[in-house]
């Protein structure tokens, strides 16, 4: 892409590529300089403009083409011939015309930044061709500047802002004070010298984004290669969740915390669309991240616009299955079931997690029945991830003297109904072995059967006087007391606990209350 | 001591082989610019006629290199007097100059056209001659 500009030569208009019209506005210039001399100079020009506005229009419309390029105007050029060309039939004296030349060809020094050969924003390197100093000792004298309470740097941005940017090839040649001349326009290379003109602003930032981009660009790479790998390493794993939720590889997720939280019904279309809402910002990463590092090219507008399309589209199934799920959770249904167990003068606490395996159980991973009767199995399977702790222990003073056991059950539903349905579906178990008890570390759920925030409750009821021992492990079920201040007396794992008129205190602490 | 000898005379050498080319150069030039405008003279004594036209009859005749050469040929004739121009509208683009020759620029013609006859018989005399003499005395090259 060029700009383009239309002018009016030899009464016609013609539109001309920017780079074209200032080769052609110098070889002018330079024709119209070398007729200056004779009388009929701006006949001759006009001549010669003419001739060449109706070349343009022959080769526009030879080649079918409706802008002038810098190769038609070199072709013309060549044809029109340079001004050395003409010199050769001229018949003044060539000594006189020399003179002549020097005179009117004197070229003009100005002041701009150059930006070619910028460090920052080629202020030095301008300086530098006004002045005709090597860049290095401006740049040099700038440097120890710096150090005259950072003078330099409120004179470089003045500078910056006050001296135009060289952006033409003319304004370039007047920069080294080189002859504005075809010469002249030789020697400076052909770079793309179109750029938008910008304010100070717009370039300062475009400054230190080079700047950025040329120090910074190795590990911008690096950091951009990372989060490639670890966005694909993310999207591989949202695949195999999704290829698991969906039951395609039998894994039994569907079971566990909190994907047991989700209807059986809804969860296809909810994995699906958790899956796109997932992947697809990881998918524009990857891409963003491609492009930033590797390439300059833009993302396909279209490609975007279809990722955002499909976000939404895995968005909003996901918000109504979430509402609809969060609707469960509305009403709190409980009931109690208190126990009776047998007197002992101490006993001792602990978590098995060794347990029968249920009705339920056996038949989800079909045990025989007749194999495992009276005896115990140990699962191995960690119950922490099932759901959350759902499990919570107080021990208290028994004012009848009886000692109970009571559970609590807790759940939440749509309704009441089905709040209380839930907690009914709840399965725990305790055992006590003598003065042994056993408290399963989990709550056991029928199988499909969703977390709705099943929880019990279990309350020991002990009289005054009661040793309890009480096992590392279950500390972690007890409310009340903190179990870890009694880590004194803790022997294999088991800490030594008295039941007092204030409530269950830590042995080494009530010893004096003991002997009174 | 030779070096600088040696140094001296190729400079010399080489400032004469320049001067000589020079010499051939402006010689070339000066004959080529006197038979331009004789031809200009020639083609436009045929009627009206456009400057681009006689650009393309100039460059077909292998007398012209550059086009901007003529225009101030051109400008010049037409200020002596010998050229005038009319123009005439296109039908493509702006007006364009046509130029005719006058009854001056036409006696002027009338006494170039004598003067190229007697040019011509100076250089085929002379080259008459100058051709006799080689192939006559062919021996005398080899002497």
């Amino acid at each position: 892409m060029k700009k383009t500009l239309n002018i009016n030569i030899g009464n016609s208009i013609i539109h001309i590529e920017e780079d074209a019209y200032e080769m052609l506005t110098v070889y002018l210039n330079e024709v119209k300089q070398h007729f200056a001399k004779n009388a009929d100079d701006f006949e001759i020009v006009t001549d010669i403009e003419n001739r060449i506005a109706e070349m343009f229009g022959e080769m526009l419309s030879e080649q079918q083409k409706q802008v002038v390029s810098i190769f038609d105007v070199q072709s013309v050029i060549r044809q029109m011939g340079s001004v050395k060309d003409f010199e050769s039939s001229e018949e003044e004296n060539p000594a006189e015309d020399y003179r002549t030349q020097s005179q009117a060809f004197n070229p003009v020094k100005k002041l701009y930044r150059d930006t070619d050969q910028a460090m920052i924003a080629g202020v030095c390197a301008g300086l530098g061709h006004y002045v005709a100093i090597d860049i290095r000792w401006i740049r040099l004298i700038t440097f120890f500047t710096l150090f005259i309470g950072g003078a330099g740097v409120l004179a470089y941005i003045i500078l910056w802002i006050m001296i135009p940017k060289a952006e033409t090839k003319t304004e370039k040649m007047n920069m080294r004070g080189q002859e504005t001349t075809l010469r002249g326009f030789a020697n400076i290379h052909l770079d793309p010298l179109v750029q938008q003109s910008k304010g100070f602003l717009a370039e300062f930032f475009d400054v230190v984004g080079n700047f950025v981009k040329g120090t910074g660009k190795a590990i911008f790479k690096t950091i951009a290669l990372l989060i490639i790998a670890a966005a694909s390493f993310g999207l591989i794993s949202l695949f195999i969740t999704l290829i698991a939720l969906m039951g395609i590889w039998d894994a039994d997720v569907a079971n566990y915390f909190p994907f047991n939280i989700i209807n059986q019904e809804y969860f296809n279309p909810l994995a699906v669309s958790a899956f796109l809402v997932g992947a697809i910002p990881l998918i524009a990463l990857i891409l963003f991240s491609v492009r930033v590092a590797f390439s300059s090219r833009d993302i396909n507008k279209t490609l975007s616009f279809v990722l955002l399309v499909i976000w939404l589209a895995g968005v909003a199934p996901l918000i109504f299955y979430i509402t609809k799920i969060s609707s469960e959770f509305k009403e709190g249904a409980e009931f109690s079931q208190v126990s009776e167990l047998k007197p002992y003068q101490t006993y001792t606490l602990t978590v098995d997690r060794t347990r029968f395996f249920s009705r339920e159980d056996s038949m989800r991973y079909s045990i025989d029945a007749e194999n495992y009767r009276g005896r115990k199995i140990l699962t191995d399977i960690d119950d922490e991830f099932k759901a959350p702790r759902n499990v919570r222990l107080w021990i208290e003073k028994s004012e009848s003297g009886k000692i109970s056991l009571s559970q609590n059950f807790k759940s939440r539903g749509r309704n009441f109904q089905t709040a209380l349905k839930n907690a009914q579906n709840i399965h725990y178990d305790f055992l006590q072995t003598d003065s042994l008890i056993n408290f399963n570390p989990m709550v056991q759920l029928n199988k499909d059967t969703r977390w709705r925030g099943q929880e019990v409750e279990l309350t020991m009821k002990v009289p005054v006087g009661t040793f309890l021992n009480i096992s590392e492990e279950l500390g972690r079920y007890l409310n009340g007391p903190n179990y870890w201040d009694c880590g004194h007396g803790s022997h294999q794992g088991f800490t030594e606990w008295v039941m007092t008129e204030d409530g269950v205190k830590c042995r080494h602490e009530a010893p004096v209350k003991d002997t009174d | 001591m030779y070096f600088i000898q040696y140094y001296v005379l190729h400079i010399t050498i080489r400032n004469i082989y320049l001067c000589i080319i020079m010499i051939a150069e402006n010689t070339q030039t000066q004959m080529r610019k006197g038979i331009l405008e004789y031809c200009v003279l020639l083609i436009i004594s045929r009627g009206q006629i456009y400057a681009s036209d006689i650009i393309a009859e100039l460059k077909s005749a292998r007398l012209l290199v550059v086009e901007g050469t003529l225009y101030p040929l051109l400008t010049r004739l037409k200020n002596n007097g010998l050229l005038s121009y009319n123009w005439i509208e296109s039908t493509s683009g702006p007006p364009r100059k046509y130029y005719v020759l006058t009854e001056e620029g036409r006696s002027i013609l009338n006494q170039l056209d004598g003067t190229w006859q007697e040019l011509a018989y100076a250089i085929n005399t002379s080259k008459k001659v100058a051709d006799d003499q080689s192939n006559n005395n062919p021996i005398n090259l080899t002497k």
